[in-house]
């Protein structure tokens, strides 16, 4: 049936917070990139300098390689333990509403607490990780002064905070699989091994699709855990691009160097998420009469 | 014995280990913070680690006395989390079911609108909305930091909303017209009686997000509206060395609450994630 007026006014609440609150906010940081500008001064046209200034910055570069790196890292990291997790209850589960309760718990603590847990059990010396490690004979993080630890760690715990989210869309997608399909490769004489990687597989590749861009979107926008962890720190050296814009705006108050780096951060989200987009788009309009 | 016989053993003994493992994984980091809040604070960092000791509540009462701010914010989390939540189940209801019932290109395009808007990372929004909020006078106030969670969360409540309306018979609604129900009539009386497990699923996802966000209460509040994961963060960040009994209790009193509420409330926690991002 056919919109009416009465229709548009009741999804005007929805499409109002977004417009307003997110959606010309983000236009107008289009603008500000444009402009020299701190907090409370007049903004002035200035081109593409902040760009330029953006792309002539090292600890730009070294902000953006981290993201790409450990956004990688941490996607991947949660699409295996993800997908090994939901065969493993797939195949039979005991206790099944206690085990997924154990399963989702970690999607339920904030961020900031999630740093505690993490920065004390691998606090240097006396943490309990590094006991575990050391007893075992392998050194420990050492998160505060080395970068490479430090992102480690926040690799470790934003795997940790968000393995939920991927572990559920694969375990809803695995659960959908028909078991016909299953026996029919099992009568062609396929092996566990075979019949997964030719049955299982392709029948969700379409949840991971999904998971994967999701987790690409949203561990791109990292800010809070790098934030609490190292602050950036040492020498801006943990920095991600989040942090990095936080600091230009709110520490050297570069409203135009943040603006640059924001509408950077948002053309780089649309632009990983253009085929997901693209599909809903067509299967929308394929409704849309 | 032939070595056949034990596979199925060994098959099972792994397959007890690793659901053992994927149990360590997920509780160990939540139980060390609850138990570490139990334990005298000397002996939390105590090497080798003291896991057997007489529990205390010391840094409960230590948490009281240093950060009475603490239970104030509990109060804002709170009045924040559910003012979002019912703005945002509220909007993303009616939004949604305009969306399953009703078809045009005006319409189609506001709800790719809302998908798009979606991958709009929130930080860049910080940067005019810092001076605006302030010029506005809604600077460290519960109503910005509402607007703002709503706001993130109102394409996915859209979304699993759609999906639920979308499994209620449009005869249901046709025999209301006929009976010469309004829409307002008919929406409240045989819609939502129908969808509010849809509700109750979209209601979830924000409610941990509200009580949880950090980035825009670190930006948007400063003494009034804190919220309580911006308070444990302050307690993080002393320059005289970081208390952490205190903290440990403060952080246990903060996630208790929601940790119960996934538990209870798992089976829509699924179905929303489900209806809204795999479909979405």
């Amino acid at each position: 049936m056919r919109a009416r007026p009465i229709h548009y006014l009741l999804i005007s609440p929805a499409q109002l917070l977004l417009v307003v609150t997110i959606f010309v906010p983000s236009l107008w940081v289009g603008w500000l990139s444009l402009h020299e500008a701190s907090f409370g001064t007049e903004a002035r046209y200035v081109g593409f300098a902040n760009y330029a200034k953006l792309a002539a910055d090292p600890y730009f570069w070294r902000a953006f390689l981290n993201t790409v790196v450990i956004v990688n890292v941490i996607v991947y990291a949660e699409l295996l333990l993800g997908l090994g997790i939901a065969l493993l209850f797939a195949g039979g589960l005991p206790f099944p509403r206690l085990m997924l309760a154990i399963v989702l718990a970690p999607y339920a603590i904030s961020e900031v607490v999630v740093v505690i847990m993490w920065k004390t059990m691998f606090e240097p010396q006396v943490g309990v990780m590094q006991l575990l490690l050391a007893a075992l004979g392998i050194p420990g993080l050492e998160w505060a002064v080395n970068p490479v630890h430090g992102l480690t760690l926040i690799v470790l715990l934003a795997v940790w905070h968000h393995l939920p989210f991927t572990f559920l869309l694969l375990y809803a997608a695995l659960l959908g699989v028909p078991k016909e399909l299953h026996e029919a490769a099992k009568v062609d004489g396929a092996g566990a091994w075979r019949a997964f990687l030719h049955v299982t597989l392709p029948s969700i590749m379409p949840a991971i699709l999904v998971a994967l861009l999701f987790r690409y979107v949203f561990a791109f926008r990292l800010f809070s855990e790098p934030w609490l962890l190292t602050q950036g720190g040492p020498a801006r050296m943990t920095e991600v691009m989040a942090v990095y814009l936080y600091k230009a705006a709110f520490r050297y108050r570069e409203l135009g160097l943040a603006a640059a780096t924001g509408w950077a951060m948002l053309l780089l989200s649309l632009a990983i998420s253009v085929p997901y987009l693209r599909a809903v788009r067509r299967r929308m309009f394929a409704d849309a009469t | 014995m032939r070595p056949r016989r034990w596979r199925p053993l060994l098959r099972r003994t792994l397959r007890g280990l690793a659901f053992l493992a994927v149990a360590v994984w997920s509780l160990f980091p939540i139980l060390f913070v609850v138990h570490a809040s139990f334990r005298p604070p000397a002996t939390i960092f105590a090497v080798p680690p003291q896991f057997m000791v007489p529990p205390t509540t010391q840094n409960y009462i230590e948490l009281a006395r240093l950060w009475p701010d603490f239970f104030g914010s509990l109060i804002n989390s709170l009045i924040i989390t559910l003012g979002a939540t019912a703005l945002t189940v509220i909007a993303s209801a009616l939004a949604g079911w305009v969306y399953a019932r009703r078809r045009g290109r005006l319409l189609t395009t506001s709800a790719f609108f809302m998908v798009l808007v979606r991958m709009f990372p929130p930080i860049v929004i910080t940067l005019p909305l810092f001076p605006a909020v302030n010029a506005a006078g809604l600077s460290d106030t519960h109503l910005v930091l509402v607007l703002l969670y709503a706001a993130f969360f109102v394409s996915l409540g859209t979304w699993i909303m759609k999906a639920f309306v979308d499994q209620v018979p449009r005869e249901f609604e046709e025999a209301a017209e006929v009976d010469g129900a309004s829409l307002v009539q008919m929406l409240r009386h045989v819609i939502v009686p129908l969808v509010i497990p849809g509700m109750i699923a979209a209601a979830v996802f924000i409610f941990i997000f509200a009580w949880n966000e950090f980035l825009f209460a670190f930006v948007f509040t400063t003494t009034r509206a804190r919220t309580a994961p911006l308070i444990i963060s302050e307690m993080l960040g002393s320059v005289t060395g970081v208390d952490w009994g205190p903290v440990f209790a403060a952080a246990t009193i903060q996630l208790v609450p929601v940790l119960l509420f996934v538990v209870l409330l798992q089976r829509h926690l699924v179905a929303g994630l489900t209806a809204g991002g795999v479909k979405g």
